[in-house]
């Protein structure tokens, strides 16, 4: 890629780490650990299975679960298709209700649309004017068929934390519904605690974090009892949770990944924040822009911007040469809509639209803030002169 | 999305931005910024006997890099045409130079109407 292109898009997915990608090479040729996981039969099916164990471990050390917890799958949308529809399935005797929030991954809310289909009611809570969650509104939508909540930790678009403990805590009051955590955009970002959380499942991607795309798990709470119907049959791997060989090579990198997450320096989080807000110090003197989640609390590594006076398209056209950034989140931006997370938020279409998500991470530097800072501010001033606004 | 070189040229490099204002001037505007598109141009028109033509063009436009585009061209075209409330080429031909989507028509139609609209004010219509 252009080297020329500043990257600030880790929220939509990361570069593998070195040292992840070294330790994954490990695991595809004759001379590591190739073999499948599963062959209990021979030292080469026994070296994998050892190697997945000790990722399976390492994954879970990274988010304070067992390793007993971790299910590996194909990443977070598999994990929260496998929460939704497991859940669904196996305790479609208690109850057909499910309550999820309106800024979801489509991963959740899809999954949602398709119970519904089949009968299931949902209820998708609004967020307030800053996106977050009030844990009292969450617990009240609890009723006594509700048989799953399922809420993100962390927004991938405006990077607002939802207080998923107060939420978890308040839901067991109010009614006997598991709760399922999207944590797909948490790991390396802000404290992720599986059991201190008091939640039953937990989805976690591996490429947010450096790790490969195509790796993810689910963390199914052994120390609650939770159990699935698995969506996925066939060699009865994962606990029988989800068959299928499993991946050494990703889940290996995915356990790499995590243990890196863990062990970041810590004054990454500091300097990732004053990145931020250096960018936004530049963007805010533009007038007329809004930080989306302003008054929420929110990982320093998202900042979402809506830009007023200025048309969407054209202004992710007029920055695209210089900056990788993303209208929405990047597994809606080919529709060309509005981003649904904005508009729950109570941003009109427009505002909507013509709103960039600049994700930072491990390799930015304050060179190439300042020169988003640079081709943004250019950008929006021109399209404004432009329009005669 | 991505835009071909006469798009592009036209998006980044508007030559006939602005306004204009004087006696002889006509303005001509149509769509909305909150419906996603809007244009807006000025007409400058010079009689030179019995002929009346239009002599200088300037747009203002919000809206997508092919209606900027789309818009710059018509004003850049528009000089030294007639008053007849009419594009010099039909908009579809401007969408076929632009390679725009068949799914903007509906914006670029609002260039067209904004530039009728001025034509019209400036023949007095």
């Amino acid at each position: 890629m252009s080297a020329s292109v500043v990257y600030l898009d880790y929220a939509a997915t990361t570069p593998v780490a070195p040292e992840v990608a070294a330790r994954m090479a490990e695991c595809l040729t004759r001379e590591g650990t190739f073999g499948n996981p599963g062959s209990a039969t021979h030292a080469y099916g026994e070296a994998a299975s050892a190697s997945v164990e000790a990722a399976r471990a390492q994954v879970a050390a990274a988010v304070g679960a067992q390793a007993a917890d971790v299910v590996f799958t194909s990443g977070a949308t598999e994990a929260n298709n496998l929460a939704i529809f497991g859940t669904a399935q196996y305790c479609r005797d208690a109850g057909r209700h499910i309550v999820t929030a309106r800024t979801e991954h489509k991963s959740v809310l899809d999954p949602c649309k398709e119970l519904e289909r089949r009968g299931w009611s949902v209820t998708y809570l609004a967020p307030d004017a800053d996106g977050a969650l009030d844990p009292a509104r969450v617990a009240a939508a609890v009723r006594p068929e509700t048989v799953l909540v399922s809420l993100m930790h962390v927004n991938n678009e405006t990077g607002v934390i939802q207080d998923l403990g107060a939420i978890a805590e308040l839901c067991a009051q109010a009614g006997n519904a598991r709760v399922h955590v999207d944590a797909a955009q948490s790991v390396g970002k802000c404290g992720v605690d599986f059991a201190a959380l008091g939640v039953d499942l937990m989805s976690v991607s591996a490429h947010k974090a450096y790790g490969p795309k195509g790796a993810g798990a689910l963390l199914v709470s052994r120390r609650r009892g939770v159990q699935l119907t698995p969506i996925l049959y066939g060699g009865g791997q994962e606990g029988s949770l989800r068959s299928g060989t499993v991946a050494t090579h990703q889940a290996v990198g995915m356990g790499a990944a995590f243990e890196l997450a863990s062990a970041a320096p810590g004054g990454e989080h500091a300097r990732i924040a004053a990145l931020g807000e250096r960018l936004w110090r530049r963007l805010r003197e533009l007038g007329g822009v809004i930080r989306n989640g302003e008054r929420a609390a929110r990982v320093p590594h998202v900042l979402n911007v809506s830009f007023e006076g200025v048309e969407g398209e054209s202004l992710l056209a007029a920055v695209q040469s210089h900056l990788a950034v993303s209208t929405g989140s990047a597994c809606t931006s080919a529709t060309q809509e509005p981003s649904y997370v904005l508009r729950a938020l109570g941003r009109d279409d427009r505002l909507a639209e013509s709103s960039l998500r600049f994700s930072l991470g491990r390799f930015t530097s304050e060179a190439d803030i300042d020169t988003a800072g640079t081709v943004v501010v250019r950008a929006v001033e021109r399209l404004r002169q432009i329009a005669g606004t | 999305m991505t835009y071909n070189e006469l798009t592009r040229r036209y998006f980044e490099h508007p030559a006939r931005q602005g306004t204009l204002a004087g006696p002889d001037c006509y303005r001509g505007a149509a769509g909305s910024p909150s419906a996603g598109t809007w244009v807006q141009f000025d007409v400058r028109i010079a009689r030179t006997g019995a002929a009346t033509k239009v002599s200088e063009v300037r747009f203002l436009a919000f809206g997508c890099p092919h209606v900027i585009a789309a818009a710059g061209l018509v004003a850049e075209e528009g000089e030294g045409v007639t008053l007849e409330p009419r594009l010099a080429q039909s908009i579809h031909f401007l969408r076929e130079r632009l390679e725009a989507p068949v799914e903007k028509l509906g914006r670029l139609f609002v260039v067209e109407d904004a530039w009728i609209a001025a034509l019209r004010a400036a023949a007095g219509r």
